[in-house]
């Protein structure tokens, strides 16, 4: 094989891989108004799906991570802007009280070794 | 009486083995002070001895002869093969193996990232958690990105340990026992004692970082990267390299150490272990955990021996050293996030 040859195959390679970290599509379900209170949905199994949720600014927010039989990173749960760092229960629900966001305001999350992530946009 | 001789040295094409021979030389009797040049290619010997530089050389040689080293009073110039002689062809030859070697250490990252993102992996595990369920998350773990940490160590390790000619299999031998081992006792330490160890985030993502650090230097120097100009690694990188290679402690130390690298299974197995409630408990199930990772991270060790050893060994390294510059990088910059330092850069 010449050269120009690996180069090319290199280059979709490369392509590939980058496509398999780019993906991540977003969705606004998983978003409940009880009683005046905003309570995001968010699954963590394998990742965390919706990896980006649409929400409503401006009033009372809490998020609530479901785990079921997880034992993979995404049951490491760190959310940095709140200094929220925790093992989730393998199975359960943690809620965990966000505040008040503005709107405009992003909130991001990950796993501990932070390679799964989602994103709340607060709009 | 002190008498200073300089001889030639052969074999000598990185930092570790400036440190490795003095070591060596100096553990001799009769040498009072050894001295490497890796520039120069000499070393520099201090005796008391009566020997002639003919006969100091010749004994000399065959202390690091095993290490695959020469000593000699006149510089050796390598004899070249037939292959080699033909100087273009050479340079061709080399151009295509790091070629070949940068396509299947891509392939390997690509079929690896796939694998990840396809979802295959990530199934619930119902019910109480059990040995028999810890072993197979142990197993579902090996594959998963976890694999990027603790199997890119592993295979950087491996690979750098073989390329080193040091007594490999006992090495990785070592370090398997003493992954399993202290799995096991630490396990069932979290079994009676709870939260005391192995839980705090900063720590085990401060220790990941440092592994992908030593992985993105393991790879770069496997790739050829650093020995091709001969720019020496941290001499403190290579004391600590020196004494994974010499040292019957350091692999177990290792293997220990693997049971803080950050990643999701081993963490979510020691919270199982801390809520088991008794040694045993906790024992059996940090084993088997270990015991279902076992297969896979020794593939690696001593896949990477056998390959060390064969006649593929040059595309081996270099392969070897794509891959760990690809999961080290990963591991780097996931473990940046982690910690909150940079924006989460990907989510497979």
């Amino acid at each position: 094989m010449n050269k120009t040859v690996y180069i090319i195959i290199a280059l979709a390679l490369i392509v590939v891989i980058g496509i398999i970290f780019a993906g991540g599509a977003g969705a606004t379900q998983g978003v409940e108004i009880k009683y005046g209170v905003q309570y995001i949905k968010i699954d963590a199994l394998g990742g965390y799906s919706p990896q980006v949720t649409e929400a409503k600014g401006g009033m009372p927010t809490k998020l609530v991570v479901a785990t079921n039989g997880t034992y993979d990173c995404s049951a490491s749960l760190v959310i940095p802007s709140i200094s929220f760092r925790k093992i989730l229960p393998q199975t359960g629900e943690t809620e965990i009280d966000l505040g008040i966001f503005k709107t405009g305001e992003t909130l991001k999350g990950l796993c501990g070794m932070g390679m799964y992530s989602f994103q709340i946009n607060f709009n | 009486m002190l008498k200073t001789y300089t001889f030639h040295v052969s074999g000598t094409y990185c930092a570790s083995c400036k440190i490795l021979i003095e070591d060596i030389l100096n553990e001799q009797e009769f040498v009072k002070n050894a001295r490497v040049n890796l520039k120069k290619e000499t070393v520099e010997i201090e005796t008391d001895g009566e020997k002639n530089p003919e006969e100091l050389a010749e004994l000399l040689t065959s202390k690091v002869k095993p290490n695959g080293y020469t000593l000699s009073v006149e510089k050796i110039i390598p004899a070249r093969s037939a292959t080699q002689r033909d100087a273009g062809g050479e340079e061709n030859k080399k151009d295509d193996v790091a070629w070949k070697a940068i396509l299947i250490g891509l392939v390997f990252l690509a079929l690896f990232f796939m694998l990840q993102k396809s979802g295959i992996l990530s199934f619930g595990i119902g019910g109480k958690t059990t040995s028999a369920t810890s072993f197979i998350v142990g197993l579902i773990a090996s594959v998963s990105s976890c694999l990027a940490i603790v199997g890119g160590l592993v295979l950087s390790l491996s690979a750098k340990i073989s390329q080193d000619n040091v007594s490999d299999t006992k090495t990785f031998l070592l370090f398997h026992v003493g992954r399993l081992v202290s799995f096991a006792v630490l396990g069932g330490v979290l079994g009676i004692i709870g939260n005391a160890i192995g839980i705090n985030f900063t720590f085990t993502a401060i220790l990941g970082l440092l592994a992908s650090i030593v992985m993105l230097m393991l790879g770069l120097n496997l790739v050829g990267v650093f020995a091709k100009n001969k720019i020496a690694l941290p001499s403190e990188l290579f004391n600590f390299f020196r004494k994974i290679e010499h040292k019957t402690f350091t692999p177990l130390i290792i293997g220990f150490g693997t049971f803080f690298l950050p990643c999701g299974f081993t963490q979510s197995m020691q919270i199982v272990a801390l809520s088991s409630g008794s040694f045993t408990s906790g024992m059996s199930i940090m084993f088997a955990f270990a015991l279902g990772t076992l297969p896979m991270l020794a593939l690696l060790s001593f896949g990477s021996s056998s390959f060390a050893h064969g006649k593929h060994a040059p595309l081996f390294f270099k392969s070897a050293g794509v891959v760990v510059i690809g999961l080290g990088l990963f591991a780097l910059l996931a473990g940046l996030a982690g910690l909150g330092i940079i924006n989460p850069l990907f989510s497979i």
